[in-house]
């Protein structure tokens, strides 16, 4: 009797284990499949992803429309060619730093272009939408180079006036209306200014300077080189002990 | 023990969905932030940029889910480490880069609390990722709702807990327990 129930037993639990494998195996096969299916999707997600990006990036690489009146490397230069050194900034129009270089430079800087010492390229960028509501990065160097194509003489007025009003980060911009009126007040045509600040003309062209200043090296805003050597923190004194000494070594 | 898997889960699929979610808004950015590493060859930055945060954002969305979770942590693990060397690499160049990691390309005057934050939440993300792998059955997941778990051989943990607790996720949905 007790052998028998044992037997019993015996097969009950033998059953249990070929059912617990079965479902294994089950669970196996579904896993397979949904991962194969799940791999299979992403796989395709990213990959038309990338295509997408890749032919957004090609026409706007394609858009022939560039402000004129620019040096090389998308350079708005200011000052007298032949100055011996030459200062390179990069920055972008809602960028707080870039805004404290310019409040702690902007009177020495003036000084030596009028001196004819310095002559310097502006490269500005637009790398800080993600910083505003309204994508003020990108439509202020718009504008800029709206000015800059009609009126280059203007852009040391304008570039003052940008950042003197430089809206808050993560807030709203100043309106396409302000930033038209700063560019007459700088000397800049209204109605030239008003049609390329609405219909953003250059705003492929802000995507390419910005990408182009990426692949020289832009790892973030300001960046100031002179006579192509970085000044790494770019403070009054330290601004003033890198021309000095670029001014010696070109004598 | 299950609630240590979905908890993992949550935390990387979280911290993917974030940074996923910041660097997809800004395409050009991160393609930006990617080249700032200095370790990549120009040709193929576009498509890893681009790439990148939909790797992510898929990620996310499994982990959150806890549909393939063992999958995906192992995923995580490489992409995680990638994270951490990049991080690592650029802080020993002295390279002032905000680590572009939530989507950020931008220079700050001090990196390195940046790089000490990056470096601390990738390890948390493989320590998390290691769990699934070894324990990938958790609660509140599409794999045990989808029938898709393989219970462990050799946890008389989980296996005891299986015993006394009725939560239908937990067991085989195919109806093997009595």
């Amino acid at each position: 009797m007790s052998s028998g129930s044992a037997t019993r037993e015996d097969r009950q639990a033998k059953a249990a284990a070929m059912r617990a494998q079965a479902a294994k195996a089950e669970a196996r096969r579904r896993m397979l499949i949904v991962t194969g299916a799940v791999l299979a999707v992403l796989l395709l997600g990213i990959g038309v992803f990338v295509v997408v990006q890749n032919a957004r990036r090609e026409t706007v690489a394609a858009d022939a429309a560039t402000p004129g009146n620019l040096g090389p490397s998308n350079s708005i230069v200011v000052g007298d060619a032949s100055a011996p050194v030459t200062l390179v900034t990069y920055e972008d129009f809602q960028c707080p730093v870039c805004n404290e270089f310019e409040q702690l430079n902007t009177t020495q800087i003036d000084a030596w272009v009028k001196a004819g010492t310095v002559k310097v390229d502006y490269r500005p960028v637009s790398i800080l939408d993600r910083a505003s509501e309204d994508n003020y990065s990108t439509r202020s160097l718009n504008a800029v180079a709206a000015l800059v194509n009609s009126t280059p003489s203007a852009f040391p007025a304008y570039h003052k006036a940008l950042f003197a009003e430089q809206p808050a980060e993560n807030g709203p911009g100043l309106t396409d209306q302000r930033l038209i009126d700063l560019a007459v007040t700088a000397g800049a045509p209204k109605a030239a200014m008003t049609t390329a600040v609405k219909n953003l003309t250059y705003k492929s062209w802000t995507v390419r300077a910005t990408e182009q200043a990426s692949k020289d090296g832009l790892t973030g805003t300001p960046r100031v080189l002179v006579n192509g050597t970085e000044v790494k923190e770019p403070t009054a004194a330290n601004l003033k002990a890198a021309v000095d000494a670029a001014v010696a070594a070109a004598k | 023990m299950r609630w240590v898997g979905t908890a993992a889960r949550l935390v990387i699929g979280a911290v993917f969905a974030f940074s996923g979610f910041t660097k997809v808004v800004d395409i050009d950015g991160t393609i930006r932030a990617v080249r700032a590493y200095q370790l990549l060859p120009e040709a193929i930055i576009p498509t890893i940029g681009a790439g990148l945060p939909v790797l992510e954002l898929a990620l996310a969305a499994l982990l959150l889910t806890g549909l393939l979770t063992r999958v995906a942590a192992i995923i995580t693990v490489p992409l995680s480490a990638a994270f951490f060397l990049g991080v690592a690499s650029a802080w020993a160049r002295g390279l002032s880069i905000e680590c572009g990691c939530f989507g950020n390309g931008g220079l700050t005057a001090n990196p390195v609390p940046g790089y000490v934050r990056e470096l601390v939440l990738n390890t948390v993300l493989m320590i998390a990722a290691g769990w699934l792998i070894r324990r990938p059955v958790s609660r509140w997941s599409l794999d045990a709702a989808l029938g898709l778990q393989i219970e462990p051989d050799l946890d008389p943990d989980d296996f005891h807990e299986h015993d006394d607790d009725d939560d239908a996720s937990t067991s085989n949905s195919i109806g093997v327990q009595q």
